[in-house]
């Protein structure tokens, strides 16, 4: 166990030395020095408490739509929709933290973060009913609602005829949710807040929910072989739809604690890719929650390197995605050494026939 | 804007100009589905082509070449997927994801690297060409016939591609490779191979059909352009059930959509835009949803073959 561990852990850190060598050769090309420009990403992602904690914020939607995808990948289903589930989630938690509520905090915040779970669960639900009972691949389905979600915040927040949109304002936003519905900040003065305590907390409840529920075992049954599941009486449709709702669900509290702890705004365009930064986050973790940790600490820096990287010498922060997606084609790509082990399942195998219905028939 | 023929002729000649990319991306699609293999990396690749496309239209001004390389720069990202699908049997959606998140990073940090001076000017493109005597016909003449040089590769490839398919041998082993590889393999066809190519194909094909949607109206380039037409071409796939005449008229059905969406901003209704703007999106769900129970996929689609037929 322990060497497994490292043996992919050393692929890992391999993976990602040729992804920055790459890069280098990209840094050269368009004239600048590339010991300089990740000098700079160091500096700025990890070098004094203002680096780290600009780290922690950019980590945290990484860190809960990673545990979300990941959970799904566990389970053999393939949710590469945690774009648009944040975005789901960030209306849902915007919606709540407006009401006037005359609640305490303790009471709307939690309740806007419910409202955040809520709105990417369904919308994850609604591929993962259509996967178990209509067999119709998750994947076109939640790559079709990323679109879908983004357009609708983009309606929700519009200036001049969103519900929520602020009349007048120069960019689509909805207006500032009540201050009582707001995540304290961790550390006082800077944007780091509660978000990033309820990510790692998330990942230590899953990796134990995995490891020891029933529905965890459950979970991981379908994962490796849904036939077998089905003939030990687990209702595989309905783990099915469980786990997509449990995967949005966090993707969902991603976008949440980015209204409700960073922005304290809906906006139009707010998330930079994060829902599709978590797949590479759950790859490079290889599905585990405690993995996830590590990998979206490490994407979480790279992203926040990266300004200070573009202040320094000029270098686009679209660096950090090619360095990001380098690293895990690199991991996929290596022979043995951390190989992944996925559920090999595509759509038209075992979850349909193990759900008991002709679908194909005709 | 009222509804007359006029709204009519604008809206045909719109949706076959915006079909042009999706037909030809889903064309090569179909090849790498049919051998076993998903490619959801088509989008990146697509988005790959566009950007070569009007990078190489711009430095040199010929069309050809540009669309040229596009397809070699799409292919090459294809080579990454069928090395890491097929050879490294790793999971055909997480190395299309990977290589789209790939794509996405290089395009952006290209542009603005090669292209950031120069903005959005606008760069050569495919140039229109009215078919002599089939151009003249009344109506339908300047409808389908007097368009850019890329629709008509575009009207052409469905029965290219589906005559290689169902008539040739090469066809027949993508065909067998992808429906069950194991005999295929005993047969003495080398499945790998044929998977390679198919995926290939695809590449470039999606290469090619970046280079239509940027060098076929806009003719620049701005950073994510494609805005998940690869993937809606998946569901073209899907509608028309893995046959390239059928799929071509499904990226019709969606280029269709597209230009409506696109007209009925300007026409005043009382939807609001951006839930015009998701129709593509939420008709290509409706499609498959509809669909469904009526379709077979190729057997093997998504499986690595590890040369025991012990994948089913």
């Amino acid at each position: 166990m322990a060497s497994r561990v490292g043996s992919r852990l050393a692929g890992t850190a391999i993976a990602v030395f040729l992804a920055f060598a790459v890069c280098a050769v990209l840094i050269l090309l368009v004239g600048a020095n590339p010991l300089e420009a990740y000098a700079a990403m160091l500096e700025g992602s990890v070098g004094g408490i203002a680096a780290l904690t600009t780290t922690g914020v950019r980590m945290t939607p990484l860190l809960l739509a990673g545990l979300g995808v990941a959970i799904s990948f566990r389970a053999g289903v393939f949710n590469i929709g945690a774009e648009g589930q944040l975005y789901l989630g960030a209306i849902g938690a915007t919606i709540v933290g407006l009401m006037p509520l005359g609640m305490p905090s303790w009471i709307h915040v939690p309740l806007a973060l419910l409202g955040g779970i809520v709105g990417g669960a369904i919308w994850a639900a609604i591929p993962g009913y259509l996967l178990a009972y209509r067999g119709i691949s998750e994947v076109v389905v939640t790559l079709m609602l990323n679109y879908v979600g983004i357009y609708l915040a983009s309606y929700l927040v519009d200036t001049e005829s969103g519900p929520l949109g602020e009349r007048g304002a120069s960019y689509s936003q909805s207006a500032q949710i009540q201050t009582v519905a707001r995540l304290p900040a961790l550390v006082a003065g800077t944007s780091l807040h509660l978000g990033l305590v309820i990510g790692l907390v998330l990942a230590v409840a899953l990796w134990a929910m995995i490891r020891w529920t029933p529905f965890g075992f459950r979970l991981r049954m379908i994962g490796a072989n849904p036939i077998a599941a089905r003939y030990a009486g687990v209702r595989v449709g309905n783990q099915i739809v469980a786990v997509m709702a449990l995967s949005g669900g966090l993707a969902g509290l991603a976008g949440a604690v980015e209204v409700i702890g960073l922005r304290y705004r809906l906006y139009e365009n707010f998330s930079p890719g994060y829902g599709y930064d978590a797949i590479a986050v759950a790859l490079l973790a290889n599905s585990h929650p405690l993995g996830v940790v590590l990998a979206a600490g490490f994407f979480g820096a790279l992203q926040a390197g990266a300004n200070r990287m573009q202040q320094t010498v000029n270098i686009e922060t679209s660096l950090v995605f090619i360095i990001q997606a380098l690293t895990v084609i690199f991991v996929i790509a290596a022979p043995k050494v951390g190989r992944f082990t996925f559920p090999r399942r595509g759509a038209g195998t075992p979850i349909e026939e193990a759900r008991g219905e002709a679908v194909h028939a005709g | 804007m009222p509804v007359d023929a006029k709204f009519w002729f604008d809206w045909i000649e719109a949706s076959i100009r915006l079909a042009t990319p999706l037909v030809l991306v889903a064309m090569g699609g179909v090849f790498a589905e049919r051998s076993g293999v998903f490619n959801i990396g088509m989008e990146g690749m697509m988005l790959t082509g566009a950007f070569v496309a009007v990078t190489g239209s711009y430095y040199t001004d010929n069309v050809l070449l540009a669309a040229v390389t596009a397809m070699l720069a799409g292919g090459v990202l294809s080579l990454v997927h069928a090395y890491v699908t097929i050879t490294r049997r790793a999971n055909q959606i997480i190395s299309g994801a990977a290589i789209n998140l790939f794509a996405l990073g290089l395009t952006n940090f290209l542009y603005r690297a090669l292209l950031g001076s120069a903005g959005r000017k606008r760069v050569e493109g495919f140039p229109q060409w009215k078919i002599p005597v089939l151009g003249d016909i009344p109506v339908v003449g300047p409808l389908l016939f007097d368009q850019s040089v890329i629709a008509y590769v575009a009207y052409v490839a469905p029965l290219v591609f589906a005559w290689v398919l169902f008539r040739t041998t090469w066809g027949l082993n993508v065909r067998a490779v992808g429906e069950y590889p194991l005999a295929a393999d005993t047969a003495g066809v080398s499945v790998p191979r044929v998977r390679y190519l198919s995926v290939f194909l695809s590449g470039m094909m999606a290469g090619l059909g970046g280079a239509a949607l940027a060098l076929g109206a806009v003719r620049y380039f701005t950073p994510g352009m494609t805005a998940g037409r690869g993937f809606i071409v998946l569901g073209a796939i899907i509608f028309g059930k893995w046959n390239p005449v059928p799929v071509a008229l499904a990226c019709l059905f969606f280029g269709a959509a597209d230009a409506f969406q696109l007209r009925a901003q300007t026409f005043g209704f009382e939807i609001p835009h951006q839930f015009l703007l998701m129709l593509p999106y939420l008709l290509t769900i409706a499609a498959m949803v509809g669909f469904i129970g009526r379709t077979r996929q190729p057997e093997s689609l998504g499986i690595p073959y590890d040369g025991q037929g012990s994948s089913a």
